[in-house]
């Protein structure tokens, strides 16, 4: 029989000074080439697991460890991370901390020289795998040249020089925009099936590497709580509630269909064999190409101006960089109090400089602000506003309150989780004043969707007090979520501008697993958006049911 | 903006040569500032820097390198000249503070405006180091004298910037706050994410083998004509300037009263470096085939 590439039985393991276990009896087997998701909340343990499957846990991180793990062969309890790089390579969340040396040549040949290699091997080990992963023409680019995508494809490359049996990645998109985040998670599956390479992957967001995957390992509380297919896991994260289930489960779970499908197109067979497909865009509504009409953009633009008062006005913003590129050109953004604005685009569009010429950080080279009082802003490391010991003395009692951390007044904000840490960090920026404006960038990465949840209560509450709220995102599900607005920026210039349903509905990459299921004209973003339009189209088939539809009314239409 | 030049992969003779002739020829140049505190010697170094750079396309970086070397200068020649006071031609005479009388003298001024000129010429030197050599290259060079020194080296020189946008970004965290939390409680915040970072760092060198790590193989490279021409300018700078120093040229005096030689032996302390850099951009072979590093 052949032996699984990991082994655990009865694995544990605690770190140093802490009394509950991060890892609780864990048994499991992965084979060689399978691709395996790791799924559960913030603190379950899939990290620490991770951690171990590498070997720093313990020898790293220290702490008591019991029970078996072996990978390769090894136990990690006898041997460390240096002996087990050797079966498996490692990915961590963020790239810019595990690039080590100056330009991507000499990155990638580290661990190659690590083992001693002459250089012709080195060079060819080099050559291969940056072919492989598509980075050959970044070879001879300087690490701090790189966007955030091409860094996590070189840490890649840089873990599978020496053809790992193993790799493990814990959060490796949380740093990147969709398309990079896609593109990743497709280079993954490549790599899997032409190699054979194991994966285990960390992630939040499920719907995006369900579909690649073979295999869910569910972790909660230290322990594997559900081992199954991707759509065995569906349905059983669908009776455990909604943290772990995806949109388009929560959409099918909704509708009373079963069993969900794990991937879009999946989802669109399953809804035409139900004899519920999508239709083609009708005129005036958003197009597949994510534009929406002459007429809607005018009457959206119109219905801002009319607004009485901006909470900030943005004219003709220029920010050009002294020796270097123009970061935003020309931008007009109005916004109303009580708005809630999602800004989206990809990396380098211009998202991050946009909020922090409105919070003043940076002086716009052209163009006027006006708002109508203090701006606050939450910036993508919560980390970098926690500098005290206590939590208490980052923010009163009643911010803690509001950040749902009562009773962790002593707690080390660096002992919080990521969402905790974000929660906090957003009541510092708040210093419990009322703000006109409160900007938020990049508030969702890494978190799971009970801290999404909570972000998105709080949103509501200074929406309702009379904030707009404007945020960064690349997270096209949660602004579906909670925006009463979309503005998409290009390379520094906004190029669409509206209702979510105009903007993300019928877009590519900027478009949410439920638009894309059930198509543009839906103009369905979220599940329950997307349930109220298949009850409705259900409705409308089974009236057609009893009188045939004509020919052109296929396939069937699914707006209300 | 950057003062101190950044390696960018270039197609000049300076990057096409292998990190060692290009770092020798940079070390030999810094030589010439150390042995020779001659006017004429160290403008001849720090033309020649300047010509090296504009030829290898980091004119820009140098003239970056500059505006940091200037403010140097600068204040040297202030410095010593309040505090020196050595010399016979009395500039200004100031008062007395704690005993000590402030008088500016002409020999002061001139000592301190030759201190300056080193210094700048130093500044300039490794600007063109900072600029043409690949660190990772220069990390090769001694890997196998000693791995994890030439490592802790890179790692070093790779996280400074990393720390820098950290430190940054901290910075910027404490102005959106509504009340400044005070430059100590940021910098002691900064040195926390620091000793982060590096754990982070040092986990993903574990994984990737580093502690197990050999002694890597030896690579035997062949010699381009780029290295010959850049390590022969070297060699020529450095044997030419000792050879001069040990003929007596390039000597000056600063006190008590300033007095500099101004001969033949002088001249060519001027030209060698002027000559020697140009060495690697003279010919068809400069010109033609050159390539990447």
């Amino acid at each position: 029989m052949r032996e699984p590439l990991v082994r655990a039985r009865g694995f544990s393991y605690a770190y140093p000074e802490r009394d509950r276990r991060a890892l609780d009896d864990v048994a499991l087997e992965l084979e060689a080439g399978s691709f395996t998701v790791l799924a559960g909340t913030s603190g379950s343990g899939k990290s620490t697991l991770l951690r171990a499957l590498c070997g720093l846990v313990p020898h790293f991180h220290g702490g008591e460890a019991a029970g078996e793990l072996c990978v390769a062969g090894l136990d990690v309890r006898e041997h460390g991370p240096a002996e087990l790089a050797a079966a498996c390579g490692t990915v961590f969340q963020d790239p810019e901390s595990q690039v080590v040396m100056g330009g991507v040549r000499a990155e990638l040949a580290l661990a190659v020289e690590h083992r001693g290699e002459p250089p012709a091997a080195v060079a060819r080990a080099v050559e291969e795998v940056a072919l492989a992963l598509g980075v050959a023409h970044l070879l001879d680019r300087r690490n701090d040249t790189l966007s955030g995508g091409e860094l996590q494809r070189v840490a890649i490359a840089a873990a599978l020089v020496h053809r790992p049996a193993l790799l493990l990645l814990d959060e490796p998109t949380s740093q990147l925009d969709p398309v990079a985040g896609d593109e990743l998670i497709w280079l993954l599956r490549r790599l899997n099936e032409e190699w054979g390479t194991a994966v285990v992957i960390a992630e939040h967001r499920l719907e995006r590497c369900l579909p690649a995957a073979d295999r869910v390992l569910a972790i909660a509380g230290g322990r594997v709580a559900c081992d199954a297919a991707p759509s065995d896991f569906l349905k059983w994260a669908a009776a455990e509630g909604d943290r772990l289930t995806t949109p388009l489960a929560r959409l099918f779970s909704g509708a009373g269909l079963e069993p969900p499908p794990v991937a879009v197109k999946e989802g669109r067979e399953r809804l035409r064999g139900a004899g519920l497909a999508a239709a083609a865009a009708p005129a005036g509504r958003a197009g597949p190409d994510g534009h929406h009409s002459l007429g809607a953009r005018i009457g959206a633009r119109l219905g801002r101006r009319s607004a009485a008062a901006a909470a900030i006005d943005v004219r003709g913003l220029w920010h050009e960089i002294e020796d270097g590129p123009v970061v935003l050109r020309g931008i007009d953004l109005r916004v109303a109090p009580s708005e809630r604005v999602a800004l989206m685009g990809r990396n380098g569009a211009g998202k991050s400089t946009l909020l922090r010429l409105l919070k003043g950080l940076e002086a716009p080279t052209r163009g006027r602000i006006e708002g109508a009082g203090a701006v606050a802003l939450l910036l993508q490391n919560p980390g970098d506003y926690l500098i005290h010991e206590h939590a208490i003395e980052e923010a009163g009692s009643d911010a803690l309150s509001a950040a749902g951390l009562a009773g962790r007044e002593d707690a080390n904000p660096r002992d919080l989780s990521g969402g905790e840490r974000q929660r906090l960090a957003l009541e510092v920026a708040l210093a419990g004043q009322l703000r006109a404006v409160v900007c938020l960038d990049e508030p969702t990465r890494g978190m799971d969707a009970a801290s999404k949840r909570a972000l998105h209560r709080r949103i509501d509450v200074l929406a309702g007090g009379g904030a707009a709220v404007i945020v960064a995102t690349h997270d096209t599900e949660f602004a579906a979520d909670f925006a009463d607005r979309v503005v998409l920026m290009g390379p520094g210039a906004v190029i669409a501008d509206g209702a979510p349903a105009d903007v993300l509905a019928g877009g590519w990459h900027f478009s949410t697993d439920v638009a894309r299921v059930l198509g543009p004209a839906a103009r369905a973003l979220t599940p329950a958006q997307g349930v109220a339009a298949l009850l409705g189209a259900g409705t409308d088939t089974q009236q057609t049911q009893t009188a045939p539809p004509p020919a052109a009314q296929t396939p069937r239409e699914l707006v209300r | 903006m950057k003062l101190v030049p950044v390696y960018r992969i270039g197609s000049s003779p300076l990057h096409a040569a292998g990190a060692g002739p290009t770092a020798a020829l940079c070390a030999a140049l810094a030589l010439v500032c150390v042995l020779f505190e001659h006017p004429l010697v160290l403008a001849g170094v720090i033309a020649a820097v300047i010509g090296a750079g504009r030829a290898a396309g980091v004119g820009a970086q140098i003239a970056r390198s500059l505006r940091l070397a200037i403010p140097l200068a600068v204040l040297m020649v202030a410095v010593n000249a309040l505090v020196s006071g050595a010399g016979e031609t009395l500039l200004v005479r100031g008062s007395s503070v704690l005993g000590h009388r402030f008088d500016i003298t002409l020999e002061a001024v001139a000592a301190g405006g030759l201190a300056g000129l080193r210094i700048a010429a130093l500044v300039l030197a490794f600007g063109l180091f900072s600029a043409c050599v690949d660190p990772d290259a220069l990390l090769g060079l001694f890997r196998r004298l000693s791995y994890r020194s030439a490592l802790t080296a890179t790692l070093a020189t790779r996280l400074v910037p990393v720390i820098a946008r950290d430190a940054s970004r901290m910075s910027d965290a404490a102005r959106c706050r509504p009340e400044s939390p005070g430059r100590a409680a940021v910098a002691r915040a900064a040195l926390a994410g620091t000793l982060d970072r590096a754990v982070d760092v040092a986990a993903a060198l574990e994984v990737r083998g580093y502690s197990a790590a050999r002694r890597p193989a030896r690579e035997r490279r062949s010699w381009s004509r780029h290295d010959r021409s850049v390590a022969t300018a070297a060699a020529v700078t450095a044997i030419g300037s000792i050879g001069l120093l040990v003929a007596g040229a390039g000597a000056i005096e600063t006190a008590p009263v300033l007095v500099m030689a101004l001969g033949p032996g002088e001249l060519a302390l001027t030209a060698l470096p002027l000559l020697a850099v140009a060495l690697p951009f003279a010919g068809r072979g400069a010109r033609l085939g050159v390539t990447h590093a």
